[in-house]
């Protein structure tokens, strides 16, 4: 029964893992072409967008809140170096874009944290204001980006494809930034218990407040690595990619109560959805499927982390009393 | 356990209250927001004088049902300190259930007497099944709700359009019986029968709220639900009961949608979530569990509808209603946390 158990935990602390591994062997078993270093980069450049603001994400909610402005965010910035950018050189327009986002990000920390709004509350309205100042300022048209942006979209650095580049500088940068340093254990203690990480003098405010500027940088960052790779945006553009994050980072690991959860998990959860409808499409499966199947494999990979929760709960329980009837 | 809002006792009744104790007392009140919304009425009328129309009024006023049913539901589950993102998904998918059984063109019971009650029946329970799913791994499999909805939703959504290409060839559900679009159209006494339903369903659900034991029940879970489960209260069957509410609220929104457009499209609804959620937090109930009540909700709604109309009619453009939404969404947050230090500093 304890053999079996440990080999049940072992099974469930793997789960998204094992999860994945089967989706290839299952798509891989179907289609021939799935196995590719060429599609592997395909998977990869596409998750790269979702995956940067998933990584923001990742901070946000470590400290036990939420972003749902991302996709509005990413919307802003895109209008912004569409409309008033078009002869500068990229560096700039990437420029401009980090200090929008960090700056609507400081705008949802400051409400936050100085004026002790719910983070839901505050980044659904600035859901609505951003998209609102977006769609003002582009009077709802389409907008084209200029050839330099485009460009990116093939470019490479040291042989790897833009897009990936980006994404790895950032997730490096987050590792370093969490893993590595005070801030980043601050980070995990905010999260896992706020009244304690107050006793024990740590700045909390300050600390949620640097989580939303991240999240806002990184959602600068990932709706230009996203207007390279489509050169065009409309209205409806980001439009519930908050959502993708999140799901991207729960997919991963990350609780969204706050002080669990890894960078690489959720990039890990990124790749996992990208796969999954990167598979679909190669072993030409009616596209009406695709939000079925994405929705069901985050379904099961939650579904399995609630199980263990609870599993580990119960072994770590030591029995007195007979256990009650759950 | 139960949070009851504090109840305003008459403190200073021996000496006529003073403007600022008054002002401060409907500060306080539960009816806050409706002050709020004449307010703003009166506010909006000297540039907008439509408003109070009658005409402009009942369009509010139909306008208003669909969205209040949804939030309805909603109210039960942030109460619970849960939340349901699929409400739209839930409309959606009951539209295009309930028409695929009544249309005239190949519907499960088109042409037949139970067309429209075996109708709403699919829709109803279109509704249920989705509110269990969704209740059921909350409490067996132990998922936050958010991420159960966040999934349930996408699934629905998706699932809604393509359940449409099985019995359309266009991307909607059409050519349902006339006597179904009476739902939308027809009066009662006067009174749109709309309203009367959505009307009965605000009553009801007040009265379960605040008079029943699974009222309280609801209440003890959201403000702790160790507590409510040591006092003995069946915690997982309420979690259960709120899912189910909002689903079948849902799918209540869904016939109120469905007869109005006279056809089933799997988009209807689709964009009334962060309506439905912001109204109800607007109304006063905390996302935290413990706090709410259907009345506020009844003027979260009226107030978003409001603003909502009044942009429409000053012929604001589609932004300036998402700005100016957004703002009074966080105006309405910080008068809140205002009023709550103000609570606490007394």
């Amino acid at each position: 029964m304890k053999i079996g158990s440990r080999a049940l935990l072992l099974i469930l602390q793997n789960a998204p893992v094992i999860l994945f591994l089967v989706l290839l062997v299952v798509f891989g078993l179907m289609s021939d072409r799935f196995f590719a270093f060429n599609n592997f980069r395909n998977i990869i450049i596409q998750a790269a967008p979702i995956a940067i603001l998933a990584i923001g994400m990742t901070f946000v909610l470590l400290t036990g809140q939420i972003d749902l402005s991302v996709g509005s965010s990413m919307y802003l910035t895109a209008c912004v170096v569409a409309l008033y950018m078009p002869d500068m050189p990229w560096p700039a327009s990437l420029f401009a874009v980090i200090a929008l986002g960090a700056l609507i990000g400081a705008v949802n920390g400051f409400a936050v944290t100085r004026l002790g709004i719910v983070s839901f509350i505050v980044t659904l309205a600035m859901l609505f204001v951003l998209r609102g100042i977006g769609m003002w300022l582009s009077n709802t048209r389409t907008l084209m980006f200029p050839d330099q942006i485009l460009t990116l979209n093939r470019a490479t650095v040291l042989g790897i494809p833009s897009a990936i580049f980006a994404f790895l500088v950032v997730f490096l940068c987050a590792w370093a930034l969490l893993t590595q340093t005070p801030f980043g254990r601050q980070v995990y203690a905010v999260g896992g218990d706020p009244d304690s990480a107050r006793k024990a003098g740590l700045p909390v405010s300050r600390i949620v407040f640097l989580c939303f500027v991240l999240a806002g940088i990184c959602a600068g960052i990932g709706g230009f690595v996203s207007i390279t790779q489509i050169g065009a945006v409309g209205p409806k553009y980001g439009d519930q990619v908050e959502f993708a994050a999140i799901a991207a980072a729960v997919l991963g690991g990350v609780s969204l109560f706050g002080g669990r959860g890894s960078v690489g998990g959720t990039v890990f959860g990124a790749i996992l959805i990208k796969t999954v409808q990167n598979g679909l499409n190669i072993i030409n499966a009616d596209p009406y499927v695709y939000p079925l199947v994405t929705a069901a494999i985050i379904f099961l990979a939650v579904a399995i982390d609630g199980t263990r929760t609870r599993i580990i709960e119960r072994l770590e329980r030591r029995t007195i009393r007979p256990l009650q009837a759950v | 356990m139960t949070i009851t809002p504090v109840a305003e006792t008459a403190t200073g009744a021996t000496q006529p209250p003073s403007v600022l104790r008054r002002l401060g007392r409907l500060m306080l009140s539960e009816y806050f927001v409706l002050v709020l919304c004449v307010a703003y009425v009166l506010a909006i009328a000297p540039f907008v004088p439509e408003i109070l129309s009658w005409e402009v009024a009942s369009n509010i006023l139909s306008d208003m049902m669909p969205l209040l049913v949804v939030a309805i539901g909603q109210t039960f589950v942030l109460i619970i300190a849960g939340i349901d993102l699929s409400v739209t998904a839930i409309v959606s998918m009951s539209a295009v259930v309930g028409a695929s059984v009544m249309t005239g063109t190949g519907g499960y019971l088109g042409d037949t007497a139970f067309a429209v009650p075996g109708a709403v029946l699919a829709m109803l329970f279109t509704g249920l099944v989705i509110g269990a799913i969704n209740g059921f791994s909350v409490i067996r499999l132990n998922m936050p709700s958010f991420i159960v909805t966040l999934a349930t939703r996408m699934f629905f959504a998706g699932a809604a359009v393509w359940y449409v290409t099985f019995h359309s060839t266009s991307s909607s559900i059409a050519n349902l019986p006339e006597s179904f679009a009476e739902f939308a159209t027809g009066h009662l006494f006067g009174i749109p029968l709309t309203v009367i339903a959505a009307g009965l369903i605000a009553v009801v659900a007040h009265v379960v709220l605040s008079r029943t034991r699974f009222g309280r029940a609801v209440y003890a879970v959201g403000a702790n639900p160790r507590a409510a489960r040591v006092s003995g209260i069946p915690v997982e069957r309420t979690i259960l009961f709120c899912f189910l509410i909002s689903g079948v609220c849902a799918s209540v929104a869904a016939t109120i949608y469905v007869s109005r457009m006279q056809t089933g499209s799997p988009i209807v609804g689709e964009n009334i979530l962060l309506d439905v959620i912001g109204a109800v937090v607007i109304g006063g109930t905390s996302l935290f569990g413990g706090k709410g009540k259907i009345v506020w909700t009844v003027f979260g709604v009226l107030f978003l509808l409001l603003l909502d109309t009044s942009m429409k009619l000053l012929g604001a453009s589609l932004f300036a209603i998402y700005i100016i939404k957004g703002g009074v969404i966080l105006l309405a947050a910080l008068v809140d946390v205002a009023r709550n230090r103000w609570l606490v500093g007394r």
